[in-house]
């Protein structure tokens, strides 16, 4: 132990360290990248890429004519999804403005629904939905169904026990399965943006801590000091370590900016242990290094590193389900996903702030990662080791 | 002025307006508060090289970037062919110190590309071509990618392009600087060839044995230039001659002489090379009695005194002194002393080889430096130097052959091995994007030079380089010949008994090059071995011993006078009226080499009785109808020696690699 830390504390390894942290400081394009991207890559996905719905434009048929049929409409047009685009007099003609694109969804109230209503009959509700953004249709049918469900709880509340189906439009919108996922269940509010930005954290720390790390090791080979370094003392070992220990405090920086945003711009909530999700992240980040290393080994130049992440970095995201839910991959696809580390820091992550899981829930998904930093860690070491002798 | 031929003069007076091809009168250049130049004049005649010399930061570069006319003056005018230079763009070619070339295009491709540029018919770019190749002997390469040629070549081929435009003016920034002495001398003759076929050139080197074949020379300092005339105007203006000293105990004699030298003294200088001192005084007769004389009472025996010139060196140095430009100031902080290791063999190798596949990089190279010795390796581009030092010091294994570094062999890359070794490597030995003192900070920290000795040294080395005031610059932005000098002083910070210094003095201006001599024999005094690589041959007179590789392998090893003095033949000195049509008459019937033009003087190198050869020379010049004004046997400079090496080498068949 004594020798361990001589060995960590010795003035040649501090001399290092202090070399890397040194050429960090003036690679402002380094510097940039470990602040902006938890920022906007943050905010940007979050925001962007959410499959939150707000403000669907919806036409209604009311044939009803009753304060009932009023007042479903007036659920529906009370939530932040549905805006009401206008009245239409029958079902062709919504269908038209569907079609057209003056409205993005039609509900159709049958002329006896208040009737049925009042007689306890089960009484269906025609819904439309224009299935060109069939993501946007989907949601929008989801959220049709949600508020619809709770129309019926209302009613049931009032004794009564009437049914509202909902039919998609058959020639418009295709028909299909509605499958409740399990983020809804812990996101009561259905804030998507907290299923992306869980997802786009994990994919920050790798896909950031790869492209740095790569940058940062090429960078002594691109500009030729590398020799002057191995006519040092410095021993390997010593080298890789000083040049890993700058990135990995830096990059756990970034970690700490990026739940500040996932906290405070998105309102993450953090139900499980602050101190998993810093563990995981911090693996992820090694692992993000280590891949980054291995790539610069096989580059001359960081335009070349940086070529080389363009073939690890797309598959690595999109075969994650960090973004998309793996059970939306096609089946033989879903269990790659075990090789994926972000996938394990996902799930880490959601269980850790979404769902407040503990260790016993999470711990396969902690091997996993584990198991993978430690392969990509030793990996990297014996390919820089190699080139460096 | 201009101290050339008879004729030349005669046509001189007859129009000296139209000769003058470029004319710079109270040229001035302000960089905000920094005065680059201050008000210099100056002009160059049609057919004439004209030398700009001066140390680092001079105002050489920005002359030639307003007479090129990528600059404006800040007032003064320069003129060429009397119209602003700016206005005669397309009249100027211009080399840089970098190279100028699409690396990843081939030899034609990139002439091909110069001459469009200016709207040159495809043609005319062809025949030109054609011609310029020849004429560097190229012509083979055409279809290299330029990326894939030496420094030496590269630079040829950006004279090339420069010339397909068939520019009037040539200007030259240190276009030598890294090139091998084979293609230094090539360079040089054929700008010796193309002055005499009217073009005009202007050159600033660091290198003093190039001044040598200007025909005048300007020393510049500060943006100021102090004199011009022809080298020989400038040696003789110094009014000092040179004794040369050979003894056994140089150390001892140097500063027993040391003491007694200064600018107001009999002795005004003292300097050490490697087996020999050179004093610089008054009156050489009673000056070689008077040393004499102290050495005998001193007890140190004397080999030989010999009367020379002053070289154009020894003047710079005695100018640049007297203008108040300081050497190293602060001493070395030595703590530690190796002089226990004295005589110890500190890098051996037998039979060393080296194979690139079927590529042979090294063959059979077998070498021994002592401690306190300071070793020479030279070579062209591509005989195998570097591979050989990455082989002595550790990084790059030997195909065959064995390696004893520091007392030890197997592993040369232990932590204690290293610890005791200087490395400079050729060209990134600092880090570019630190501060100097950052990287002064990290090279005593990795080399653990203790915390207390830190700053002293630190400090040091920023006195050596001259750069106290600029410690937190970046060091990427420092000139080549100042970052040179830091590395130097980062190098040698941990006091390593074993120092590889792989071109160190490459760009450093010729009073810096002292410096690190000076600390270089010093170093080598208090017991380190040093291996040291240049391409510059003047500067080789300073290593105890020298070893010349051709194509991988050793040819010659030896102190420079015994070296000088196994090579054959002679080496006549012959000043004619047409020194160009001379040369080119002596070099239609030899061998190329043998006949080179150092400004007015011609040099040929022949095999024969020295008197009989100047008898037939100059019987055959005067049948050409060419004057010889003098003619006399003098010695073979080491340059000299290493052209001829190369030579016979290539002749008994062995593959010079060119690339």
């Amino acid at each position: 132990m004594k020798r361990l830390i001589q060995f960590l504390f010795n003035y040649r390894l501090l001399a290092l360290i202090k070399k890397e942290f040194n050429q960090i400081r003036r690679d402002r394009r380094l510097a940039i990248s470990l602040i902006l991207p938890p920022v906007v890559q943050l905010t940007l996905f979050g925001f962007a890429l959410s499959a939150n719905v707000t403000n669907v434009r919806l036409g209604v048929v009311d044939d009803s004519h009753s304060p009932e049929s009023r007042e479903l409409i007036a659920t529906l047009t009370e939530s932040r999804s549905f805006r009401l685009a206008g009245y239409y007099f029958s079902v062709n003609e919504l269908g038209d403005a569907v079609s057209r694109g003056t409205v993005d969804a039609g509900v159709v109230v049958p002329y006896d629904y208040a009737k049925d209503l009042a007689r306890d009959r089960p009484t269906t509700v025609q819904f439309l939905l224009n299935a060109m953004n069939a993501n946007t249709a989907t949601i929008s049918r989801a959220y049709a169904e949600g508020v619809i469900q709770s129309y019926n709880s209302g009613l049931r509340g009032k004794g009564s026990s009437s049914r509202v189906e909902t039919v998609a439009g058959m020639n418009l919108a295709r028909r299909g399965q509605v499958q409740l996922q399990p983020a809804f269940l812990y996101n009561p509010g259905l804030v998507d943006s907290w299923f992306i930005v869980t997802g786009v954290f994990g994919l920050l720390l790798i896909l950031n801590s790869s492209l740095v790390s790569s940058a940062a090791m090429v960078r002594e080979r691109e500009a030729g000091t590398i020799e002057q370094l191995l006519m040092s003392p410095a021993s390997t070992s010593e080298i890789i370590i000083a040049k890993i220990t700058p990135l990995f405090i830096l990059l756990c920086m970034m970690m700490l900016v990026a739940i500040a945003v996932l906290k405070l711009a998105f309102g993450v909530p953090f139900h499980g242990s602050v101190a998993f999700l810093l563990f995981g992240g911090a693996l992820c980040i090694l692992s993000g290094i280590s891949i980054g290393t291995v790539i610069a080994t096989f580059s001359k130049s960081a335009q070349q590193a940086q070529l080389t992440s363009f073939f690890v970095n797309p598959p690595l995201s999109s075969l994650s389900g960090a973004l998309n839910p793996v059970e939306a991959m096609p089946k033989w696809l879903q269990p790659v996903t075990v090789l994926n580390p972000i996938h394990h820091f996902a799930t880490i992550v959601r269980g850790s702030t979404l769902k407040g899981s503990g260790f016993m829930d999470l711990w396969p998904n902690f091997l996993g990662l584990l198991i993978f930093t430690a392969i990509l860690v030793s990996l990297s070491v014996w390919r820089f080791r190699k080139q460096l002798s | 002025m201009i101290a050339a031929s008879p004729g030349r003069a005669v046509e001189d007076h007859q129009d000296s307006a139209e000769k003058r091809a470029i004319d710079v009168r109270g040229l001035a250049k302000r960089y905000g508060a920094l005065e680059a130049i201050r008000g210099i004049s100056f002009d160059v005649h049609r057919s004439e090289i004209f030398g700009l010399i001066g140390p680092d930061g001079a105002g050489k570069t920005s002359t030639f970037q307003i007479l090129a006319g990528v600059m404006e003056a800040t007032s003064g005018s320069a003129n060429i062919f009397g119209r602003p230079a700016r206005e005669m763009r397309s009249q100027a070619g211009y080399l840089t110190q970098t190279f100028s070339l699409y690396l990843d295009l081939t030899v034609a491709e990139n002439i091909r590309y110069s001459g469009d540029l200016r709207h040159i018919p495809p043609n005319e770019i062809a025949e030109r071509a054609q011609k310029y190749l020849r004429m560097f002997d190229m012509d083979r390469f055409k279809d290299r990618l330029a990326g894939q040629l030496s420094g030496g070549m590269k630079q040829k081929l950006a004279l090339v392009c420069a010339l397909v435009p068939q520019p009037h003016v040539l200007l030259l920034d240190e276009p030598t600087t890294g090139v091998d002495p084979v293609s230094r001398r090539e360079f040089w003759d054929v700008l010796a060839h193309l002055a005499a076929e009217g073009l005009t050139i202007l050159v600033a080197t660091p290198y003093l044995d190039e001044a040598e074949r200007c025909h005048r020379i300007a020393l510049m300092y500060q943006g100021e230039i102090h004199q011009i005339g022809t080298p020989a105007e400038l040696r003789a203006s110094l009014g000092a001659k040179r004794l040369e000293l050979r003894t056994a105990d140089l150390r001892k004699t140097e500063s027993l002489l040391s003491e007694e030298a200064g600018p107001d003294k009999e002795i005004i200088d003292v300097q050490r090379f490697g087996d020999r001192l050179d004093l610089l005084v008054r009156d050489p007769d009673e000056d070689r009695q008077m040393v004499a004389e102290k050495l005998r009472s001193a007890g140190v025996p004397v080999d030989e005194i010999r009367v020379d010139e002053a070289t154009l060196e020894n003047t710079f140095v005695a100018k640049l002194r007297a203008l108040g430009q300081k050497a190293a100031a602060v001493e070395f902080p030595s703590r530690h002393d190796h002089s226990n290791l004295h005589g110890q063999v500190a890098i051996g190798a037998t039979d060393l080889v080296k194979e690139f596949g079927a590529f042979t990089a090294v063959k059979n190279v077998s070498l021994q430096i002592r401690n306190g010795e300071v070793f020479g390796l030279l070579g062209a581009n591509g005989a195998g130097k570097t591979t050989t030092i990455k082989m002595l010091c550790g990084l790059l294994d030997p195909t065959r052959g064995r390696i004893e570094l520091a007392g030890t062999q197997g592993n040369l890359r232990s932590e204690g091995v290293r610890q005791r070794i200087g490395y400079m490597s050729q060209k990134f030995s600092l880090y570019d994007d630190m501060t100097i003192r950052e990287n002064l900070e990290f090279f005593s920290g990795v080399y653990g030079v203790p915390e207390h000795e830190r700053e002293e040294k630190i400090r040091w080395v920023l006195s050596f380089s001259g750069l106290q005031d600029k410690q937190n610059q970046i060091t990427g932005s420092l000139p080549g010949g100042w970052k040179q000098r830091v590395a130097f002083g980062a190098a040698i910070m941990h006091e390593p008994d074993i120092l590889f210094l792989d071109e160190p003095t490459s760009g450093v201006d010729p009073l810096a090059r002292r410096a690190f001599w000076t600390m270089i024999n010093r170093l080598a005094d208090s017991g380190a071995a040093i291996l040291v690589t240049t391409h510059y041959l003047e500067e080789a007179e300073q290593c105890n011993r020298l070893g010349m590789m051709v194509a991988g392998e050793l040819v010659a090893e030896g102190t420079p006078t015994g070296i000088k003095a196994r090579q054959s033949g002679h080496l006549l000195e012959f000043i004619v009226d047409q020194p160009q049509r001379a040369a080119d008459l002596l070099k239609s019937n030899t061998e190329r080499w043998r006949v080179s033009l150092f400004g007015e003087r011609l040099h040929v190198i022949t095999e024969e009785s020295p008197a009989s050869a100047i008898d037939q020379t100059k019987k055959r010049l005067a049948e050409n109808g060419l004057r010889v004004i003098s003619a006399r046997e003098d010695r073979f400079s080491l340059e000299d020696v290493f052209i001829a090496i190369v030579e016979q080498a290539r002749q008994q068949g062995k593959v010079v690699t060119e690339d």
